[in-house]
């Protein structure tokens, strides 16, 4: 992953886990970029400017600072066809893969004009009839107009989407690990669980977790939420000041990034004594229309299969999604909220699957997989013993 | 706050001759309506995002999210509306017809990023670039929006007291970011800003990362790597409260009794200059041009910031937005950018000591009418200087 370090040994920290003891780390961005440009030549596609974290990570395989939210689109990555290599935004080497060499930097500006400037000194870059892209602004229509003359600017999802949505061994290996801190995160959370610990305090026992696992980026901070056992019941995205009551309905949700891959799951547990009358009824539809969910996901079904499983469980529709993809980061097709009906599933796809179901007084229940379509069935990455 | 905030994007608008705006990133999003969402990754946040829709003449923004928990409650309930999807092909008709609820044909619209879902399925309307009005409702404050930034800074700094007093030989970058992370969270964070930084800084900068410009490398992003006796840490945390971001930076020395020496503390005094030099000037109608030459008259002569840097910053829904300092926007730039009353200005001046390493840390104060006021902290430990 690292690039090789001017220092040596102590000096050099490897985010421990990731380590080619696991993952073939090389090989895995070999096939990666290998992917991209396959798809590059059989959608004529000259180059792709990428701003996305998870597509410049696939293209460049960079450690770069994590920031949350959303950014808008700039360009961060560039991969040429004609020269195969890749270029990205990074002032200094570090955390940059040897691949890409020193001449494939471009640096952090703050003037836009200044960075467009950079882009066009690129070998082939000017030359591109046809770039694609993973966004735009009017800003960057407007800039990169004069260097790419009338070269067409389309959407790269033909080429990186594709690329990104059937996994190979070595990134499944990766979502295994990031399954593994998931879920040391979630016995984390289970054991600090009890009657009087607020959701802040159950977000904080979380990330204290998973960075202490080297992974010190949270794919999410909606990671908990207690349901209360009266009145309506919602499913809570925002941790807060409440403090969890004896008995309650508690969903712990965790996920964890290795190498930029991300895995989730999620369990509800009582916390402290039973829980209200009605619990083990909830639970059970909960997963029961969570086997439901999961014996739909087969390669060759669709989207509408996952919703005719759900909606056979004798469940309303679902207030979040009942589906999406998973790999670096979050990835479509999204199934649920009225999306994704069409959507096909097939073999290499890794998807998060849940079941979310409430009932006003007893509380919510939320069971998470990530789980992997793979000859012919799906099977769960995450592991965790269920309510 | 938020009313203020959306009269202020009203004015805007009307003095842009544009008929209103269409937000995807999260920091405008949520300038524009308050939403709160989880801290997500990249790609996670941006499949899930909320879509902020702001029509002049209107009386609230329109907010299309699926964070419930997360809506402002004075958003009417007629301008609430389930979530978008601006990745997604599937449902963009539904996104269309949304827009065609606030904007007439052909409508001059500001959009701050694009997918090409959208490009494919949203026309008929002239978009144009949002950062012109948000950039000019965002460069001042309100005083609510300055107390925000303040808390913010205190929730930061209180969490940052425990990380610095676990700091000794042995402990590793993620240690620190464990407990930086678990605590923030416990004080009341909302959310985690970016992947906090301990970096150690080499003694010289031949030593350091390799860089395009030959200038330090900083911030590269935190491993594993064990801290010892003597290492020189250079950390920068941001989280968000409200919506609004913090930005900590301090120098720290790793050691079971960290006292810096003689050069160090020279070190910490000319930083200490740097910035009284630039706060000695600072009051409405300087110009950012002034400030950085009193910052470089106090380093005799040496721009004492960093190359692909600035000497400050503003900081708000954005972790650093206008006003800049000392950028790639060139001195011209820097001349007609006049400070008024109400910005937040993020001083983070380097003093490099090849050899030595060197010492950084943030001050953050805002511009008042008649000059400013600090928002940031004042101790400096391990320097057991008080300023």
């Amino acid at each position: 992953m690292s690039p090789a370090p001017r220092d040596r040994g102590v000096l050099v920290g490897v985010v421990g886990l990731e380590d080619d003891a696991r993952v073939d780390f090389a090989r895995l961005r070999g096939q990666r970029r290998a992917k991209v440009l396959s798809g590059m030549e059989t959608h004529s596609f000259d180059a792709l400017m990428l701003g996305g974290v998870g597509d410049v990570h696939y293209v460049s395989g960079a450690r770069q600072l994590a920031r949350a939210g959303v950014l808008p689109f700039a360009p961060v990555a560039v991969v040429v066809r004609e020269t195969g290599r890749v270029h990205l935004l990074s002032t200094w080497d570090e955390g940059v893969p040897p691949e890409i060499g020193h001449d494939d930097l471009y640096g952090l500006c703050w003037n836009p004009a200044n960075l467009v400037a950079a882009l066009a000194t690129i070998p082939g870059l000017r030359e591109s009839r046809r770039v694609g892209t993973d966004g735009l602004t009017p800003m960057f229509a407007a800039l990169l107009a004069p260097i790419l003359g009338s070269a067409e600017l389309v959407d790269a999802a033909p080429v990186i989407a594709t690329a990104r949505r059937i996994k190979t061994a070595d990134e499944i290996t990766c979502l295994q690990v990031a399954s593994a801190i998931a879920e040391a995160a979630l016995s984390a959370m289970e054991d600090a669980l009890a009657p009087g610990i607020t959701e802040r305090e159950l977000l904080g026992v979380y990330y204290e977790r998973v960075a202490g696992l080297s992974t010190p980026i949270a794919p999410s901070e909606s990671v908990c939420f207690a349901t209360p056992a009266r009145g309506p019941v919602r499913f809570r995205h925002l941790a807060s000041d409440r403090r969890v009551g004896d008995g309650e309905l508690v969903v712990l949700a965790p996920g964890a990034l290795y190498a930029g891959y991300e895995a989730g799951l999620a369990r509800t547990r009582v916390a402290g004594g039973g829980g209200p009358p009605g619990t083990a009824d909830l639970a059970a539809r909960c997963t029961r229309s969570m086997d439901a969910l999961l014996a739909a996901c087969r390669p060759g079904n669709t989207g509408a299969d996952l919703y005719g499983a759900w909606e056979d469980g004798g469940n309303r529709e679902s207030a979040v999604p009942l589906a999406h993809g998973l790999g670096l980061g979050a990835e479509p097709p999204v199934i649920g909220l009225g999306r994704g009906g069409d959507a096909t599933l097939e073999d290499g796809m890794v998807m998060s699957v849940q079941s979310w179901v409430a009932e006003e007084g007893v509380g919510g229940c939320l069971e998470r997989a990530t789980l992997l379509i793979e000859g012919g069935k799906c099977s769960t990455l995450t592991r965790y013993g269920r309510l | 706050m938020r009313r203020e905030r959306f009269g202020r994007l009203q004015d805007q608008l009307a003095a842009h001759g544009i008929d209103g705006l269409v937000l995807l990133g999260s920091s405008s999003a949520a300038y524009a309506t308050g939403a709160a969402v989880p801290g997500q990754d990249g790609d996670l946040a941006a499949l899930f995002r909320p879509v902020a829709v702001v029509a002049k003449g209107d009386s609230a923004p329109h907010l299309y999210t699926l964070y419930g928990d997360g809506v402002p409650g004075e958003v009417p309930e007629d301008h609430l509306h389930g979530p978008l999807f601006p990745d997604l092909d599937d449902g963009m008709e539904l996104f269309a017809k949304a827009l065609a609820n606030h904007f007439g044909a052909g409508a001059t619209i500001g959009i701050d990023d694009q997918t090409h879902a959208m490009l494919r399925g949203l026309h008929g309307f002239d978009w144009v670039d949002a950062s012109e009005v948000m950039g000019s409702a965002k460069i001042t404050k309100t005083p609510d929006e300055v107390a925000c930034i303040r808390n913010a800074q205190l929730l930061n700094e209180l969490a940052m007291a425990d990380a610095l007093s676990m700091l000794r030989p042995g402990v590793r970058q993620i240690d620190l970011s464990a407990t930086f992370l678990r605590r923030v969270f416990e004080l009341g964070a909302s959310a985690n800003g970016i992947d906090p930084i301990w970096q150690v800084m080499a003694p010289t900068r031949e030593r350091g990362p390799w860089t395009l410009h030959g200038d330090i490398a900083y911030p590269t992003v935190t491993t594993d790597r064990f801290l010892r006796e003597g290492d020189v840490i250079w950390v920068d945390a941001g989280i968000l409260w409200e919506g609004y971001a913090s930005d900590f930076g301090r120098t720290w020395i790793t050691s079971v009794d960290p006292v810096p020496n003689n050069r160090q503390l020279g070190q910490f005094r000319r930083w200490r200059a740097v910035v009284d030099a630039a706060l000695g000037r600072l009051k409405p109608g300087v110009s950012a041009l002034e400030l950085g030459r009193a910052a470089i008259e106090a380093n005799d002569g040496v721009r004492p910031w960093i190359e692909h840097f600035y000497l400050a910053h503003g900081v708000g829904t954005d972790s650093a937005e206008m006003p800049l300092i000392g950028t790639d926007f060139g001195e011209q730039f820097d001349e007609q950018l006049i400070l008024e009353p109400g910005m937040v200005v993020v001083f983070e001046p380097v003093i490099w000591d090849d050899g030595a390493a060197g010492y950084r840390s943030e001050d953050i104060v805002a511009v008042t009418d008649s000059g400013w006021v600090k928002l940031s902290g004042s101790t400096y430990d391990p320097f057991r200087l008080s300023t």
